[in-house]
């Protein structure tokens, strides 16, 4: 069975009018390697009648071209595309949606004698069609009725979808996907869904002031930046949640490094762009967010940059600290859980930290927050992230109730390890010791770090001082050079003297196991009760009392935060287990999580 | 009978009390108010449900707070007290009752694995 293409659609293309759902042959396909961007793929295009060469894919459908799916010879219907006209006139057809009806290897060959269109001259009729065209066509019943039309007007065809007039008329409104650097006129329409403060820079070439606002239609989503003038002209007028007509930006490849946005362009506002507020705006999407489950988290490559939404299970009071390059900014964890039953700890900056408000236990959904592998996984909303308290999308409803329902009684396991996380409430992941050998816990790539309420059976007292450089921030090991001085191989200096570090070898046990711990000068600390500087005299002026010290420090239970890692030396692997912090135990805290546990293993 | 300090003394809670009658027990509970003869008080359990405690002799302090009794549940299901202790709250972490009534309940629920009453018998 051969297909009838749509004759009369090349001309129709060149004339600038627009043709609904062209059946079209591919001549040929060609790859423009796009410098910084993604390759772009130009095909040449026939009718059977004329071809025409300035057809782009858009680049969300290049894997249709990479994946040879289009291919010479192939015939497609064009569902969705966008003519834009160059300023010398000539036309570039955009295709933004397009399916194969026939693979290149079911059609062989070219389907008649196309040439390229050329305004003015016309080839005989289709309406009587040539032999040329004709031997490909047995005419069976079937396709006759859909062949009869190559009269057909396509001068008066308008889109399926009525698209909105603009205002001022000057050019159509066309979806943000058909924006790119080759077409200067158009007009979209699209929603304002996040919109940043005026930052100024000041550096060797001048200063200025910018602004930056993410904008989406239906069709996709688009990063437009202001630069001075338009600053001033459009900063006050953009609201973020309304809705513009926005005409005459420029195009440039999208900066990956300051947006999540999917386009691969972006937008800057010049001169000639007018921005227009748009009344009825219904039809336009509010946010695009495509959210990841938190449970997913942890598959997902490092410095993703994703949209995540969740219940605001804790938070954590602002706090200030000063950046690399001296600035002050506020900052605040929050932890988020969602229906996967995972916590994920997402870092909140500036502005945002400081008026967010955790009460009531809010919905939060970020919009590009950016993932990090520190402490296994967390996120932190970036400059350029759409952070929403209990925005107004169906995802935030069905959360909602999830969690009233039966998300609220879950402990939920965090993603996320917290770094002092002795007392910290349902972040921590509680392990007993016996799971240390039972979950083969360390052995795997990185280190694994948990928590676990266990009492320090037996303290290695031998060698758990040594003398240290006395530098600030250099703990070495000094070798003493018997003539009052000590020598740092690292500091490449010798010392007058030297200050006691500790560590030491502990080992803890609970119900079911014990376990060698190390720990080093804070938490050495903790659990003698005696900074190691006093204790390095005690041992130096009375034995006895040093003794003391380590008989008072038995049998005190502690919450420990402990990573372990499988170590290997000589050929021999071991667990090494080192404590990152201790605390006093909280016996409710304790209490309430044996209950739970409890309850849980009496349930399966 | 053996004296309540020499048998082992179940802990139990306010709902508990009428399946105790005649048996020895512990009961930990929040003092609501205390009769003015002094010879009662009505203590409240982690589900805030009162329970009744009568002493023999007139109580010669103030009483307020956790208070744990050690006695006899009557016939009437009251707590007949032999001795009690003030929980003091000055100092540390406040006894959270409501914990405690969660861990008393796993007591009573897994019996096989808090086997505290087995002694009783002999």
């Amino acid at each position: 069975m051969t297909m009838k293409l749509t004759e009369g659609a090349i001309e129709a293309f060149t004339k600038g009018t627009e043709v609904s759902n062209p059946l079209l042959q591919v001549v040929n396909i060609r790859r423009i390697e796009g410098g910084a961007g993604p390759a772009r793929f130009r095909l040449m295009m026939s009718d059977g009648l004329y071809t025409m060469s300035s057809f782009m894919l858009s680049t969300q459908l290049n894997p249709m071209a990479e994946q040879n799916l289009l291919a010479p010879n192939c015939i497609c219907l064009l569902k969705k595309n966008v003519t834009n006209t160059l300023k010398d006139g000539r036309r570039v057809v955009i295709i933004l949606d397009v399916e194969v009806v026939k693979s290149a290897e079911e059609v062989g060959g070219k389907i008649g004698d196309p040439t390229p269109y050329v305004e003015g001259q016309t080839k005989p009729q289709p309406s009587a069609p040539t032999p040329a065209v004709q031997p490909l066509q047995p005419r069976s019943g079937h396709e006759a009725n859909t062949n009869r039309g190559p009269s057909r007007d396509f001068g008066k065809k308008s889109l399926p979808a009525p698209t909105p007039s603009t205002p001022g008329g000057s050019s159509k409104v066309v979806p943000i996907a058909s924006l790119n650097p080759y077409q200067s006129k158009w007009t979209i329409r699209a929603r304002v869904t996040n919109k940043s403060s005026i930052r100024t820079w000041s550096n060797s070439r001048g200063d200025g002031k910018l602004f930056s606002m993410e904008i989406v239609d239906e069709t996709g989503e688009i990063r437009v930046t202001a630069f001075n003038q338009e600053v001033d002209k459009f900063f006050t007028l953009i609201e973020p949640g309304k809705v513009y007509y926005i005409s005459k930006g420029s195009l440039k490849i999208a900066n990956k490094q300051y947006t999540s946005l999917k386009n691969d362009y972006e937008m800057t506002l010049n001169g000639e762009s007018t921005i227009i507020p748009c009344e009825d705006s219904q039809d336009v999407p509010m946010v695009q967010c495509d959210f990841v489950s938190i449970a997913d988290l942890e598959s997902r490559d490092k410095d993703a940059i994703i949209d995540v939404i969740g219940v605001c299970k804790s938070v954590d009071e602002v706090s200030r600290i000063t950046t690399k390059n001296n600035r002050e900014v506020s900052k605040r964890t929050v932890n988020l859980m969602d229906m996967s039953g995972k916590v994920v700890t997402v870092t909140l900056w500036g502005e945002e930290a400081e008026k967010f408000d955790g009460s009531g236990q809010p919905i939060l959904a970020i919009k590009g927050a950016r993932l990090s592998d520190f402490g296994g996984r967390s996120l932190s909303a970036l400059f350029s992230s759409t952070v929403m308290v209990n925005p107004d999308i169906p995802e935030a409803y069905k959360l909602r109730g999830w969690y009233d329902k039966e998300g609220h009684a879950l402990d939920g396991q965090s993603v996320t390890e917290m770094k002092a996380g002795g007392g910290g409430g349902g972040n921590t992941n509680w392990k007993t010791l016996t799971d240390i050998k039972n979950e083969h816990l360390g052995h795997g790539e990185k280190a694994d770090y948990f928590s676990c309420v266990a009492t320090v059976v037996y303290l290695r007292k031998e060698n758990c001082l040594y003398q240290a450089c006395p530098t600030q921030d250099c703990n070495k090991k000094v070798v003493d050079q018997h003539n009052g001085m000590f020598r740092c191989e690292k500091c490449d200096r010798e010392f007058p003297d030297f200050k006691y570090r500790l560590i030491l070898s502990v080992n803890i046990a609970d119900y079911g196991d014990n376990q060698w711990v190390t720990c080093f000068q804070e938490s050495a600390e903790s659990i003698l009760h005696h900074k190691a500087d006093s204790l390095g005299k005690l041992k130096e002026s009375n034995e006895t009392a040093f003794d003391e010290v380590f008989q008072q420090a038995n049998f005190n239970t502690y919450n420990f935060r402990i990573r372990v890692k499988l170590e290997t030396y000589n050929d021999e692997s071991r667990i090494k287990a080192t404590v990152m912090d201790l605390q006093p135990v909280d016996h409710k805290d304790y209490s309430r999580r044996l209950i739970a546990s409890i309850r849980k293993l009496a349930a399966q | 009978m053996a004296s309540v300090y020499e048998v082992p003394k179940t802990r139990i809670n306010t709902s508990m009390l009428a399946q105790y009658i005649n048996r020895p027990v512990c009961f930990v509970g929040r003092v609501q108010k205390v009769h003015p003869t002094g010879k009662s008080f009505t203590l409240l359990d982690g589900e805030g449900k009162p329970a009744s405690v009568e002493l023999s002799e007139p109580l010669d302090e103030e009483l307020s707070g956790i208070v744990e009794v050690i006695g006899m549940v009557s016939n009437k299901a009251t707590l007949m007290a032999t001795t009690y202790s003030i929980y003091r709250e000055d100092k540390g972490t406040l006894f959270d009752l409501e914990v405690y009534n969660e861990a008393l309940k796993v007591v009573h629920d897994f019996p096989q694995y808090y086997p505290f009453e087995l002694s009783a018998s002999g």
